[in-house]
């Protein structure tokens, strides 16, 4: 079915939306799949296809100049007729050109969206189009969601720092509990959802789920507000997922490092032989109305653990808040490694009372300072 | 001694901290996790200042992002009694509540007089582009000095006096909510859906004026605007204004026979549909019947093609020939008087536009030459106007003194909205306002009508007959029956050139002369 509609959308290049929707109307037929097919349709038109205005004659400039000459006679078919050859005569004459009553006729609604021109299309694969549609019917259950609770484990911190990114660009909230062993429950809602359920946060929701999609190791419960339509009640139901749901996401995955330090930082220490395994599934260390995901996690067969955050980025606002967050966060086991290229107190940061333990750094960072922070300990 | 505690917003809430002393405060705030702090809804903002100064509780108001303003007025009338009215009773109830007035009654006026007793920031909210820039224009000539400006349509200011549309007001709520002291929601019976109800919600303004000519929502809703904005303070209706503020007006109903082609053809679905109604049981008296026939169409194909019946039996009902004939003749009758003509469906408004070339304005006309078309019509450059939802409501058309209604749906907000279309008052001094309706006889519109102008007394119906010519369908229309019940069964069919004698003249219902 879907390379028969994308079949039929490419061959119908060139026709109205108006005739588009009504061949389309006749494709679903008295069939009971006319609601997949409507579906698959809908993001071949909106999502892939163009539409555009194409007429001669400015449809805006049309309109003025029928409407100006035809309130001059009482309104009837015959009256219809003589004006539009009174105006398409007035159009020849003009333009230098024959101008036909018909085309004044035509084009004097061309630029309504069922009259716009099917002109181009991105033209997807049968599969593509599939996973579009599969995952909008998903979205489509969460724009009834009030809240979202997700369990992820075991993942690396980008994408981690997709998801929060997301989340933050989408104005949602997350409450965070657990830690890297037992892995993470992130509770996701809105400012206003602490007084009540509220759906107000459901597309918001629902956008957030193809950046979901690029999370490795995850499970979540949706929970939703549906309005029964007999008893015009409100109903909570749920709606559960996980990251074996098959579903492909459109959004660009986020990437795995933030920076060449990180990537080279992570192969310098591979070819270290030290009993510290470098981890990247890592603590999320919930702060107060945001969270912080550091780098990279040391775990030794003893027991011990650390986390590990590379600053190296030098724009002022970004240091204020990492430093703001660190100090926040009240970790002792965090090692902060700090570029010495970097005019902290330019920015305005004191080191005096950060918490955790802190490694200078000049161009690359080396492993083994980074051991010798934590053997001093 | 503590710090003082901060009150600062967050998205459409409140933040509270550190926490206050004393407990009376906690009834309205509620502990976050998230945040470790309290946080309290924007709406509950006055009640939690009245609760700080009752106590004298000192804190340190950081939310509030309105101010007071110079407002000097340019533009003054001397007010209709109802508007002083309207006025004093919404000051008495602490400037929260709601103001019922007919369409054509001067709510923006009122609205006016509202924002110079409240000298604050001021967000109106309207339902409509149209309705946005009739209170822009307004406001912008009531207060010169004072920066107007819009949001929705395209345009995204940020101004001390905001005219914002109710979807780009809700959409933008959380940051729009302490930006200003008082909020004027105008048909505010678009307030309480489940998806416009935050602009009230997440602000934390003290000050609420809601207007409208028919708050009443069928869904019930409308109880809600009380929380919202406040109590209803003041109402009248269409009668007790007419005659002062209003134009007397009267309502013709016209009913058209289909085509014998067109009946023919309506008969075989509605049988269509019927015969599978009848096989699964299913009974459209009621709501759940509707829904159930809605969920059988989706499960076979003989559902599905009930219900594909059932829409193009209703397709012929609505754009019945017969209707477009009397359009013509009504047209004719009326030339060149101001006409507004009204259909249910965007397809027929273009197909008359077309067919009559008519200036035609619908949801997708563009906003500069929808108020192009709006400025000519009220000019007389234009003098006729064919469209369709979206002049329903409070569009000021002064100089419209026939409106033609071609089919509609039976809300009974729509149809006071459209009246009130014909009903302004004009320059014209008090002009005779007439609104038609026509509508297929023998067909499920009926019912619609019925619905809807229950309970009205200066109401007559007039048939037209199918066959005969444009001329004598005018004739016809001279001849005109007052009608006590217009859902009457009776039949007063007129037949070419024999008129029956009409039954009923009623004594207190207006007759109907034609010049």
């Amino acid at each position: 079915m879907a390379t028969d509609l994308i079949t039929f959308f490419q061959e119908s290049l060139g026709e109205t939306q108006g005739v588009l929707d009504s061949k389309l109307s006749d494709f679903e037929g008295d069939a009971t799949d006319y609601r997949l097919k409507r579906g698959l349709a809908h993001i071949l038109k909106n999502n892939l296809g163009n539409f555009e205005v194409v007429s001669p004659l400015n449809p805006p400039m049309l309109r003025e100049r029928v409407f100006a000459l035809s309130v001059r006679s009482v309104p009837s078919r015959e009256s219809t007729l003589i004006t539009l050859n009174q105006v398409a005569q007035q159009l020849s004459q003009e333009l230098n050109a024959e101008v036909l009553p018909f085309q004044v006729r035509d084009g004097l609604y061309a630029d309504l969206s069922e009259n716009k021109v099917f002109t181009s299309f991105d033209q997807p694969t049968p599969a593509d189009l599939l996973h579009r549609y599969n995952l909008s019917q998903v979205q489509g259950v969460f724009y009834k969601a009030s809240q979202l609770v997700l369990h992820a484990h075991r993942n690396v911190p980008g994408e981690y720092k997709l998801l929060f990114r997301y989340l933050k660009l989408f104005q949602l909230m997350a409450y965070i509990e657990g830690d890297a062993d037992t892995g993470f429950t992130i509770t996701i809602d809105g400012p206003t959802s602490l007084f009540q359920p509220s759906t107000r946060y459901g597309l918001a929701i629902a956008k957030l789920i193809p950046a979901l999609l690029h999370v490795t190791k995850w499970s979540l419960v949706a929970i939703l507000q549906t309005r029964d339509s007999y008893t015009n009640n409100w109903k909570t139901g749920r709606f559960t997922l996980n990251s074996e749901c098959g579903l492909v996401s459109h959004y660009s995955p986020g990437k795995p490092y933030d920076s060449m330090l990180e990537a080279s930082f992570a192969d310098k220490w591979d070819a270290l032989k030290s009993d510290w395994v470098l981890e990247r599934e890592v603590d999320l260390i919930p702060i107060p109305g945001s969270v912080m995901i550091p780098d990279f996690r040391l775990v030794h067969p003893d027991g011990r653990i650390f986390l590990l955050e590379i600053v190296g980025y030098w724009r002022p606002e970004y240091l204020k808040k990492k430093f703001a967050q660190v100090r926040r966060a009240n970790r002792d086991d965090l090692i902060l490694a700090i570029s010495e290229r970097l005019n902290l107190e330019k920015a305005g940061v004191k080191l005096d009372d950060v918490p955790g333990m802190i490694v200078w750094f000049k161009d690359k960072l080396l492993p083994k300072a980074v051991l010798a922070v934590i053997d001093d300990r | 001694m503590g710090r003082i505690p901060i009150l600062t917003f967050d998205r459409g809430t409140l933040i509270l901290h550190p926490p206050p002393r004393g407990k009376d405060w906690l009834d309205l705030a509620t502990w976050d996790d998230r945040i470790e702090k309290f946080r309290v809804p924007a709406i509950k903002y006055r009640s939690l200042i009245e609760v700080f100064q009752a106590s004298g509780t000192e804190f340190l108001d950081q939310a509030k992002g309105f101010h007071s303003l110079e407002l000097i007025p340019s533009l003054e009338m001397s007010p209709y009694p109802h508007q002083s009215e309207a006025l004093a009773a919404w000051k008495l109830a602490q400037r929260q509540g709601v103001v019922v007035l007919p369409t054509a009654a001067g709510k923006t006026y009122l609205a006016q007089m509202a924002m110079q007793a409240t000298p604050r920031t001021t967000l109106v909210v309207v339902p409509t582009l149209d309705l946005m820039h009739q209170w822009y224009a307004h406001l912008t000539a009531a207060f010169p000095q004072i920066e107007v400006g819009l949001l929705g349509g395209g345009s995204r200011d940020q101004t001390p006096i905001l005219v914002a549309t109710y979807d780009s007001a809700a959409i933008q709520a959380e940051s729009l909510g302490n930006k200003y002291a008082l909020l004027i929601f105008d048909e505010c019976h678009h307030l309480p859906t489940d998806f416009n109800r935050v602009i009230a919600e997440y602000a934390i303004a003290p000050y609420r004026l809601g207007l409208s000519a028919t708050p009443e929502r069928t869904d019930g809703k409308h109880l809600d605007l009380e929380v919202l904005i406040g109590r209803e303070v003041y109402r009248k209706r269409a009668e007790d204004l007419a005659g002062t503020a209003l134009a007397e007006h009267e309502i013709v109903q016209i009913k058209v026979k289909l085509s014998l082609k067109e009946s023919q053809r309506y008969n075989e679905l509605i049988q269509t549909r019927n015969d599978f109604l009848q096989r699964s049981r299913i009974s459209l008296g009621s709501l759940k019947g509707w829904q159930m026939f809605v969920q059988m169409s989706a499960r076979s194909s003989d559902g599905r093609r009930a219900m594909l019946a059932h829409r193009q039996a209703k397709e012929i009902a609505l754009g019945t020939e017969g209707k477009i004939r009397v359009l013509t003749n009504l047209l004719a009758q009326h030339y060149p008087d101001r006409i507004l003509v009204f259909t249910a469906d965007n397809a027929t408004v273009y197909r008359i536009s077309q067919e009559l070339l008519i200036p035609a304005i619908t949801h997708q006309t563009p906003v500069k030459e929808r108020h192009e078309i709006l400025t000519k019509f009220k000019q007389g450059e234009y003098t006729s106007l064919v469209a369709s939802h979206v002049l329903n409501e409070g569009v000021d058309v002064p100089a419209a003194s026939v409106a033609i209604i071609l089919s509609g749906t039976g809300s009974v907000r729509e149809y006071t909205q459209r009246l009130g279309r014909v009903l302004r008052k004009g320059n014209l001094g008090n002009k005779q306002a007439i609104l038609y309706e026509v509508i297929a006889e023998d067909t499920s519109e009926e019912g619609t009508s019925a619905r809807r102008t229950e309970g009205r007394k200066n109401l007559q119906v007039v048939y037209e007959t199918g066959s005969s010519s444009g001329l004598k369908v005018a004739e016809q229309l001279e001849i005109n029956y007052s009608n006590k019940n217009s859902n009457k069964t009776q039949n007063f069919n007129v037949t070419n050139g024999a008129t029956q004698p009409s039954t009923e003249r009623g004594g207190d219902h207006p007759q109907k002369t034609e010049t």
